[in-house]
Parts: structure tokens; C-alpha cells; sequence
């Protein structure tokens, strides 16, 4: 292979270092509107009374909405998997979390937009706030999710909790030498890209919308907003591809759909540029997940048996967060081959930003846990932390949770060099060890069963 | 009161694609007259370099130097459906789908080409922008001469087309979490060391070094994997010891609005950072390819844990390590706390932050 493997140069590195990339907010149009947002100042609360009226009436507005402008008020991104809607694109008679967007004005100015927002009359009826996913359950914790309640209840169908059963749980505790629990409390964490959440919506002659996006997908986003428009996808151009870092924050399609229906509202292009502010405390972010680990391990350091809660605290809506926490789900003995395993995990909502995807979701924070508490059960066995994974590390045609055989695991292998790498010391038996199927002393019993076959 | 050494480890492992797969993405190519080739796809470049590796694989494909590749992904009038750059996809989904349609347009420059050459098309092969004979490559024609044959002698256009769904959405048993078929469409792995220096006055952790192996199946553009790798060990880093939208989780108090009170690393203080790339390909990634995207943060933050227990001989199960929650475990070892409740065969950490601790309200899980 001659271009594949070679150390080309990026495409379009040139006009990014150069300050010639055309993003986004580059684009300006004759006639551009800016819009700015009227959101939400308290994190729970029954809106009583909205008066656009003074809004409306400032000179050099062009444009006020509300959700009373939204064709389709809630579109649930995932609803193609089964998983439907809860967050309407503009509050109507709640707002569940600080920051919510209320009304979006459009105007000549940024500062006509912004002074127009503050003439907006909201009555608010303030009420109890969610923050601790572990008080959700509680008999008087407030309500958060007008859709699904505290905690989501619709996985394929009509649970309320993401479970894994594999193997025999319980034989392995009953058979476990030591069995070892950890708590891990993983964070919430912005995306940081340079280029906050912007739009650029123009209205055709044609009737058609050209929107200038920033979207990490620009067909997912094409589908989010002919949705909430309920425009067939022949109607609207989106016009994108070069976006200024993502990490996961920019599919949610948080500023096209109601840039969109300023544009059509105004007859005008309109540009909605979130400011730095807007982006660390009103965008999605990665999601705080709450994580209880405990092994069942022999006195020779094998994990017989993993019993786990998982709590992903997901924000206000559900958005992404339920497909997140299936993926934790089916990654959640690492890169490590455990037989028996009992799983559960719920999506509890809370009165914080609904959070969303980010670069490693549902992951990051599991990968921190297990790996956190193998080195916690090694120390307890008195093993080398290298020995102990290498031991458990998963092979070919081991099984993952939720049972699909491991065709081409490399743990093995990346531990081997990371040790060369870091001059530590690995014995001969651990030096021999390769990803090859199971056999010998390394297919104890307990192992047996798990072993699949055409792997993937 | 002083510095402390340690060293501390973690191995991670991350699906390429949609969880539960059913993401597909599509591309289509036409060459212009001079054998130039214009790639249509509608895939995000979001910084992760995608334009750069699906011309890689255009032009790898059908067997033309890399400059002659223009790559459109500017808007969805002209571009085919791409679910999007996300969930570490685009290489091997989307790479897929360029790569299939790239197969299209070198077989309808073979076929021109042996009506040219007046030779089968079997016995001929597409290397550095001309079609030569096999075993004879003095017989050859440029493919600038077989797109201007296409277009001017046979009234063609050379096009291509290719579509990626892998494997086709799993569906998952409720009770057990059994799927019905692969959900993802690869697995890469990794593994991730850490030395750290710990103060034992202030609580601050210095991270001075990462070692980190990644394989990725292959590595498209060695030089973009680095990329990759190292801004995600940076952002591995900012999660491990430095980042929090919520300083006092679970209040949402104190947040931070502006890059001046919600602290990223930056290139100041950052570690030595050495990376080592394995390549065993995958089955079905375009040349072996398996996401790199997602996984670069992940094995940081608990390594930099692991190496801190190693330093201080405290363990740290709550995210960012902050220097207080390090004071606050030190303060608690010297005054002979700390400990895990070790009862029999069973040891039980962080017991505190559990959520039986917390609340009555329902029964829970483990």
C-alpha cells in the first residue's frame, strides 16, 4: 500500500491553521438577522404566564418564538430505536433545568435580540429541584421527566431498568476466596470546542431553507429538523462538514431547528452564535455516572462473578442517555472476561442541563471504574497488576455480556508492550501469553461455559 | 511534607460504530475528464480528519496519487446519507462506504481501459494514476487518458457507489441483555501507564508521563492516529485531575461559565507523552482499519488514580482528583482512617458513597 499507512498531510489543515477555513459564524448574508435566547433562570418550575407582547412590539424585531410556533413541538432523536421523545425544542408549561430555551427572538442586532428577551414577561410557579440521582426514587423526591417520570421505563418496551443476567451469580460469590465492592462517582464534563453551537438558517426564493450547520451528523440533523418543521427532506439544504471540534456536543442539533423557524418566521437569514457562557452552562455535556462494582475473585486472582448498579445521572431529557447507558451495559467487564455477571442500570433524570454524548460515551466513566477496582482487587490479592490483568484479559472467543465472541481481542498484547514500553518486568509465563482460545491452565472450569464460537 | 512517585496502569477496550450497529453511511464518485476523482460523502469532518482518510482509501482503491482527490462533504444536496462522525464511526463505517464505491469507478476504468488497450480487463492493474498489463507495464495508459477515452470516445462517466450498514441493528433480549447479533462493528483495544507525582502538603498531582499502546487494527495515517491519541490522553488528563461541570456534584453551585473558571489542560505542564501503535487488522474495516476516536480518553484518568494509590497509598474512587479529595484521603490515613471494612472474605470500599447509604427507598441491584 502506497497511500494508506503514509503520514499524508490533513486535507484541510492548511485553512484551519491559517485562519481560512470558512466556518459557521463566517457566514454573513445581506439582511442577516441575530438571534439571541430567553432561558429558563430557575431549574424547576410551572411557567404560568408568558407575555411576548413588549418583545414583539421593539423596534428592530423581526421575529418571536415560542413553542407555540414549533410545528412538532417534541421529537425524540432516538424514536427510530424505539426510545421516544421527552424535551420539547421551546419550554411550554415547565421548565427542568436552568438554561432551558423559553422563546428565541430575532433581530437586527444581537442587542436588540437580548434586550427583546428581557422584555418578555414568564411568570414562574418555582418548585422543588432534583440534583442527587440517589434521592430519586424517594417517595418525595420531586418530579423531574414529564415523559418517564425519575428514572426512564422503556427499554424494549416497558422496563425501567437496562439489565445483563449471564452465567450463575450467585454460585460465583458462593465460591469466591474474596469479594471486593467499590463506589465510583464519575463526572460531568463540558466538550470545550473553539467554536461554540452556532447556526446560519436563510429562507430561498425557491421556498427552500439553506441552513449553515455545525453538526457532527448533518443527515441525523437534517431528520431533527425536518421533524420539528415536518418539512420533507427535499425542503432544506443543509450546508456543513467542517466543524470547529465537536467531541460529541454537536449532534444534538442544539441551535438549527429554531434558527430555522426564525428564518421562515422572518423571511430573513438568521445567524444564532452561542455565546462562551451559553456553551459551558446551557449545552450538553458529558454525563455524571454513578457506578457500585463488586467481584467475586478466587485466592489464585480469577473474577469469578461481577454483581453492578449503575446510575447515570442523565440531566433534565432523556436525549441520548438511554442508548449511553446500553452501551456501558454491554462493555461493563472491560476488557476482561467474567463469567457471571448480573447488571443493572438506570437513566435517572435530574434538574441539571440534559447531558449527552461526549468523546468515549457511557464508557469513559465505566473504563475508570473497573479499572480503578482491578487495581483495587490485585493490591487486595497481593498480585502484580500486569499478572492480574493479563490473567483475566479476554481472548478469542471468550464471550462479552451480552454474548458475542471476541474475535480479535488484543488486551494481551497491549499489556505485553506496554510493559516492554515501560521497562517493567513481566515473568516468562506472561511474556508467553497470546489472544489464542483458551486452553490448558488458562481455561480453568468456571471458564468453560462462557466460551463462544464465531467470533466477532 | 514531600513528593511522592508512583506509577499506575489500566487497559481499555472500545466498539467502532453505533452500539447496537444499524448506522449506515453511503458515498458516491465521479472522475472528470482529466481522471480526477471528486469523492461525495456526507460525513462531518470535525477535526478527527476524516476528509483526509476517506481520500486515502479513494485513492488507494483505484490506484491514483492522492492530489488527484477532491472530497466534498459540504452540504446533503450533493452528498449521500452519512449517519454522522460519532460513536469512533466514520473511518470504518463510512471509510466502508467510500471504499466500496471506489472499487465501482476502478472497475469501469479497467473495463474502459481494456476496450482501449484492446486487452481483458483481468489482466490489467491500476497503480499511481495508469492502467498497465500485468507482468508487461510498458503497455499501460494513464488514467487521465482512459477518464478522456470515458467521457470523449465511449460517451461513459466513470462513477461509483457504496453503501456500509454493518451488520444490521441488534435487537437485545430485556431479561439476560443477549443481542441477536454483533452490536458493534469492531473492538479496539488499548492499554495506558501513568507516572504521577503526588504533593503531600497541597494534594496536587503532577502527571509526568503517559505510555500508551493502541491497536487499531491499521493505521490509516499514522500521523492522525498521534493526533488522536495525544489530544485524547489530554483530555484523559483534564477528566483524571481537572475537570468538572459541577465542582460540588451533586449541587450546581459554583459552575463553571468561561475558559477562565472551568480549567482544560493546556500545553503548559502537560506530560511526556509516548505513544506505541499495534496493527492487527480487523475483518471487515476498510484495509483492517478499527476506530481510534472515543477510546483516547479513557484509560488516563485511572491509571493517574492507580499510580496515585502506588504514591500515597490512598485510592481516590470519585472524578476529577481534585488536590482537596487528595488532602482529604491523606488527612484520613494519618488519622488511621481510610480503610475499606474488611469483614471476613469480604472488603467493601467507599461504602459512604453508596446509594444504600444514601437512601431506604428502594432496593438496589448489588
Amino acid at each position: 500500500m502506497k497511500v494508506v499507512g503514509a503520514r499524508l498531510p490533513r486535507y484541510d489543515g492548511v485553512g484551519h491553521v491559517t485562519g481560512r477555513t470558512t466556518y459557521v459564524d463566517d457566514v454573513r448574508l445581506p439582511g442577516m438577522l441575530h438571534a439571541a435566547a430567553l432561558r429558563s433562570p430557575h431549574h424547576n418550575a410551572r411557567i404560568t404566564h408568558v407575555d411576548t407582547g413588549a418583545a414583539e412590539a421593539m423596534a428592530g424585531v423581526h421575529a418571536v418564538l415560542t413553542h407555540a410556533d414549533v410545528p412538532l413541538l417534541v421529537h425524540g432523536h432516538l424514536s427510530g430505536a424505539g426510545i421516544p421523545g421527552d424535551e420539547p425544542l421551546l419550554a411550554k408549561d415547565y421548565v427542568r433545568y436552568r438554561g432551558q430555551p423559553i422563546a428565541l427572538v430575532a433581530a437586527d442586532t444581537v442587542d436588540i435580540a437580548r434586550a427583546a428577551c428581557a422584555a418578555i414577561e414568564v411568570d414562574y410557579e418555582e418548585l422543588p429541584a432534583l440534583f442527587d440521582v440517589r434521592l430519586a426514587f424517594d417517595d418525595d423526591a420531586p418530579v423531574v421527566n414529564d415523559t418517564f417520570g425519575n428514572w426512564y421505563n422503556k427499554y424494549e418496551g416497558d422496563l425501567d431498568v437496562r439489565q445483563i443476567r449471564k452465567g450463575d451469580t450467585e454460585a460465583a460469590f458462593d465460591a469466591a476466596d474474596l469479594i471486593v465492592s467499590g463506589v465510583y462517582r464519575t463526572q460531568s464534563q463540558e466538550q470545550v470546542p473553539l467554536e461554540t453551537q452556532v447556526c446560519v438558517a436563510v429562507p430561498e426564493p425557491d421556498g427552500r431553507l439553506t441552513i449553515h450547520t455545525c453538526t457532527q451528523a448533518m443527515y441525523f440533523s437534517l431528520g431533527v429538523v425536518c421533524s420539528h418543521l415536518q418539512m420533507p427532506m427535499s425542503e432544506v439544504k443543509m450546508v456543513g462538514g467542517t466543524v470547529g471540534g465537536g467531541f460529541g456536543g454537536k449532534v444534538d442539533t442544539a441551535s438549527d431547528p429554531l434558527t430555522a423557524l426564525a428564518a421562515l418566521k422572518s423571511g430573513r437569514p438568521v445567524k444564532w452564535r452561542w455565546t462562551r457562557e451559553e456553551e459551558m452552562l446551557a449545552s450538553g455535556n458529558r454525563g455524571p455516572w454513578h457506578m457500585e462494582i463488586i467481584d467475586a475473585v478466587s485466592s489464585d486472582g480469577w473474577i469469578l462473578g461481577r454483581k453492578m448498579l449503575t446510575v447515570h445521572d442523565a440531566g433534565a431529557y432523556g436525549r441520548f442517555s438511554v442508548y449511553g447507558l446500553t452501551k456501558h451495559s454491554f462493555h461493563h467487564t472491560g476488557a476482561y472476561s467474567i463469567p457471571n455477571l448480573h447488571f443493572d442500570g438506570y437513566v435517572v433524570f435530574t434538574n441539571r442541563i440534559p447531558t449527552t454524548a461526549m468523546r468515549g460515551y457511557g464508557i469513559t466513566g465505566l473504563a475508570t471504574a473497573i479499572e480503578v477496582h482491578a487495581e483495587r482487587v490485585a493490591r487486595e490479592l497481593g498480585m502484580d497488576p500486569y499478572e492480574f490483568r493479563l490473567k483475566n484479559a479476554n481472548r478469542v472467543n471468550d464471550t462479552s455480556p451480552n454474548r458475542i465472541a471476541y474475535e480479535d481481542p488484543s488486551t494481551v498484547e497491549v499489556l505485553q508492550s506496554l510493559a516492554s514500553a515501560t521497562g517493567s518486568e513481566l515473568s516468562d509465563e506472561l511474556r508467553a501469553m497470546s489472544r489464542d482460545e483458551r486452553s490448558g491452565d488458562m481455561l480453568p472450569d468456571h471458564l468453560v461455559a462462557q466460551i463462544g464460537s464465531g467470533g466477532h | 511534607m514531600a513528593l511522592h512517585r508512583g506509577n499506575g496502569l489500566a487497559t481499555i477496550e472500545y466498539p467502532t460504530g453505533m452500539n447496537q450497529n444499524g448506522d449506515p453511511s453511503q458515498a458516491w464518485i465521479k472522475v472528470k475528464p482529466d481522471g480526477r476523482v471528486d469523492v461525495f460523502s456526507g460525513t462531518s469532518d470535525i477535526g478527527n480528519g476524516s476528509k483526509t482518510v476517506q481520500s486515502q482509501i479513494v485513492a488507494e482503491t483505484i490506484g491514483v496519487p492522492y492530489d488527484w482527490i477532491t472530497y466534498d462533504n459540504s452540504n446533503t444536496d450533493s452528498s449521500p446519507m452519512c449517519t454522522g462522525t460519532f460513536a469512533s464511526r466514520a473511518t470504518f463505517v463510512a471509510g466502508n462506504a467510500v471504499l466500496k464505491a471506489a472499487r465501482q469507478v476502478r472497475e469501469r476504468i479497467l473495463a474502459i481501459a481494456a476496450r482501449e488497450l484492446e486487452i481483458d480487463p483481468a489482466d490489467l492493474e491500476v497503480a499511481d494514476g495508469a492502467v498497465s498489463v500485468k507482468g508487461t507495464p510498458a503497455k499501460s495508459m494513464g488514467v487521465d487518458e482512459v477518464a478522456g477515452a470515458a467521457t470523449f470516445v465511449h460517451g461513459e462517466l466513470l462513477t461509483g457507489d457504496g453503501a456500509h450498514l454493518n451488520p444490521g441493528a441488534a435487537i437485545v433480549d430485556p431479561e439476560s441483555g443477549e443481542v441477536d447479533k454483533p452490536p458493534h462493528a469492531a473492538i479496539s483495544y488499548a492499554a495506558c501507564a501513568a507516572t504521577v507525582e503526588v504533593d503531600d502538603e497541597t494534594g496536587d498531582v503532577r502527571v509526568l508521563e503517559l505510555t500508551q499502546v493502541y491497536d487499531i487494527g491499521r493505521a490509516m495515517n499514522p500521523t492522525l492516529v498521534e493526533g488522536q491519541i495525544e489530544g485524547g490522553a489530554v483530555m484523559g488528563l483534564g477528566f483524571g485531575v481537572l475537570e468538572t461541570c459541577y465542582p460540588y456534584y451533586p449541587s450546581v453551585e459554583h459552575r463553571g461559565d468561561g475558559m477562565n473558571t472551568y480549567h482544560v489542560p493546556t500545553m503548559s505542564g502537560l506530560p511526556e507523552i509516548n505513544n506505541v501503535l499495534m496493527e492487527n487488522p480487523s475483518s471487515g474495516g476498510p484495509y483492517g482499519a478499527k476506530g481510534i476516536g472515543e477510546m483516547a480518553n479513557n484509560g488516563q484518568p485511572a491509571a493517574i488514580a492507580n499510580a496515585i494509590y502506588d504514591a500515597v497509598g490512598v485510592w481516590i474512587s470519585e472524578f476529577p482528583i481534585t488536590p482537596e479529595r487528595v488532602l482529604a484521603a491523606l488527612d484520613a490515613k494519618r488519622e488511621g482512617g481510610g480503610e475499606p471494612r474488611r469483614e471476613g472474605r469480604v472488603v467493601a470500599f467507599d461504602e459512604e458513597l453508596s446509594i444504600s447509604a444514601a437512601t431506604s427507598a428502594k432496593s438496589w441491584g448489588p
